[in-house]
């Protein structure tokens, strides 16, 4: 059980995945975002080697239409995953095999892919989309944060008829560079999806300072002194 | 204002990270800084976010962790503001320390690992990574880079101006011979960092081997659910 969108962002060209699921620690699989090539993101019965692999055949040139059908013809239980994969051109594609479970689904845009497994019903891709399309100006990672959001809301995960708690969150965007832009995560957590919110402003107010600090040392003020004046600010 | 262990298990050939800070999402930091069969650095103080990559590219194309933390000393008009530490895959361990760095900063270099940081209590911080690193060789590096860092922890930790600063962001990581990590924890924002990152471990470890069998047999799978409950069940079992 997990629900995730991947996105290309049409203003910036940059790539971002927020996902969420049951099961610890999903941020852990950053293999699954590549700077200027793409996202491919696997979960439900997923193996691991699946993203790097499709990523190395997205570098190759090979459309995430035919990585789609190389994954199929190599796998006997192919039924058994869900994945999406985007790539540099906006072309989205997204598996959801009958293994999956109920219920299980994804839909498709233009530039991104909204998929879950173990999920409420149809209403939570919904939810993620809706959150997702909100403000469709707003910073990807934005974007992405709403659209967990809106699938938490739309009614989330459920198994057996019982709602199944969020317990880890992930949002990565990456742009140009190999470093991503911004990659926050919470690994264990009762609240998971609004605990990443938590972060995620936090986050914000410490972005340009730590950026700063990494570009400019010279001139870094001490970050418990940079924290009291954000604590001063604040109150 | 950062703590960290980088190190080979000589045993498995395993690469792997701990790292504990004051700033948040310390983890992020990590990114692009281990390569399965290639070696594990890391660039912390002021960090610069081009030379985990940097490094590890040199190391894919031969170099010698030495001749690589060279080239990423070269490359950078502040490396007196960088602290790095390179490992690569014949256990040669070097670091550099930046004279520019907030004291008290520095590294300790052992056999197929560097304990290093910046903004601590003092040179007793590095030696007690390096001495929880060391205290059960036998045990896995997972285990081994926890045990590091809590007893980092436990060693004073990180001190500013005003006494002592809190960890607020943690991360574990390892590799083994794959395309991805074996395991990759993380913190990001919490009062006692460390202890949430032991604390998230002791609940994930026995999940991995599960979530490997459950994607290569999907059709014999306990669903994941059951799982949870079973491992909960024998946890409540242990203690009481």
């Amino acid at each position: 059980m997990t629900y995730s969108i991947i996105a290309r962002c049409q203003r910036t060209g940059r790539f971002g995945v927020g996902s969420t699921t049951f099961s610890m620690a999903c941020g852990r699989r950053h293999e699954s975002v590549r700077p200027n090539v793409g996202i491919s993101k696997s979960q439900a019965f997923y193996l691991r080697y699946v993203d790097p692999l499709a990523l190395n055949l997205l570098a190759q040139g090979y459309t995430p239409q035919h990585i789609m059908r190389t994954l199929a013809a190599d796998d006997p239980d192919f039924d058994y995953r869900q994945f999406g994969i985007i790539d540099r051109e906006n072309n989205v594609v997204a598996h959801t095999g009958p293994g999956c479970g109920q219920w299980a689904g994804h839909t498709t845009g233009p530039h991104y892919a909204a998929y879950g497994n173990g999920l409420a019903g149809p209403q939570t891709v919904a939810g993620i989309i809706s959150g997702f399309l909100k403000q469709p100006d707003a910073p990807l990672e934005e974007r992405l944060m709403m659209a967990l959001e809106g699938g938490r809301d739309a009614g989330g995960q459920v198994s057996k008829g019982v709602k199944r708690p969020e317990r880890s969150a992930w949002i990565r965007v990456v742009s140009q560079l190999d470093f991503p832009e911004i990659d926050i995560r919470v690994d264990l957590h009762d609240k998971t999806v609004a605990e990443l919110r938590r972060i995620f402003e936090e986050f914000k107010r410490y972005r340009d300072y730590y950026g700063a600090r990494c570009d400019h040392p010279r001139n870094a003020v001490p970050e418990e002194d940079f924290v009291a004046g954000l604590d001063a600010r604040a109150a | 204002m950062t703590y960290s262990i980088i190190a080979r298990c000589p045993r498995t050939g395993q690469l792997g990270i701990g790292i504990a800070s004051y700033s948040i999402a310390i983890g992020m930091y990590c990114d692009g800084a281990v390569r399965a069969n290639t070696g594990v650095t890391l660039t912390q103080g002021h960090p610069n976010p081009r030379n985990n990559y940097l490094a590890i590219n040199l190391l894919a194309q031969g170099r010698t962790a030495g001749q690589a933390l060279a080239e990423l000393i070269g490359n950078d008009a502040d490396s007196e503001y960088r602290q790095i530490a390179i490992v690569d895959r014949e256990n040669n361990a070097v670091a550099h320390t930046g004279a520019s760095l907030r004291k008290w900063a520095g590294h300790r270099i052992g056999k197929g690992f560097v304990t290093f940081g910046d903004v601590l209590a003092g040179q007793q911080v590095v030696d007690a990574l390096a001495a929880g690193f060391e205290a059960a060789p036998e045990a896995g590096l997972d285990e081994r880079l926890l045990a590091a860092l809590e007893a980092g922890r436990n060693a004073g930790g990180m001190a500013g101006g005003k006494g002592r600063l809190p960890e607020r962001s943690a991360a574990m990581i390892v590799w083994g011979n794959r395309t991805y990590n074996e395991v990759d924890l993380r913190v990001d924002l919490h009062e006692r960092a460390v202890d949430e990152l032991r604390r998230i471990y002791i609940d994930y470890k026995p999940s991995i081997a599960y979530y490997e069998e459950r994607a290569r047999s999907p059709r014999n799978a306990v669903p994941a659910m059951e799982f949870a409950d079973m491992l909960k069940n024998q946890q409540q079992q242990k203690t009481t």
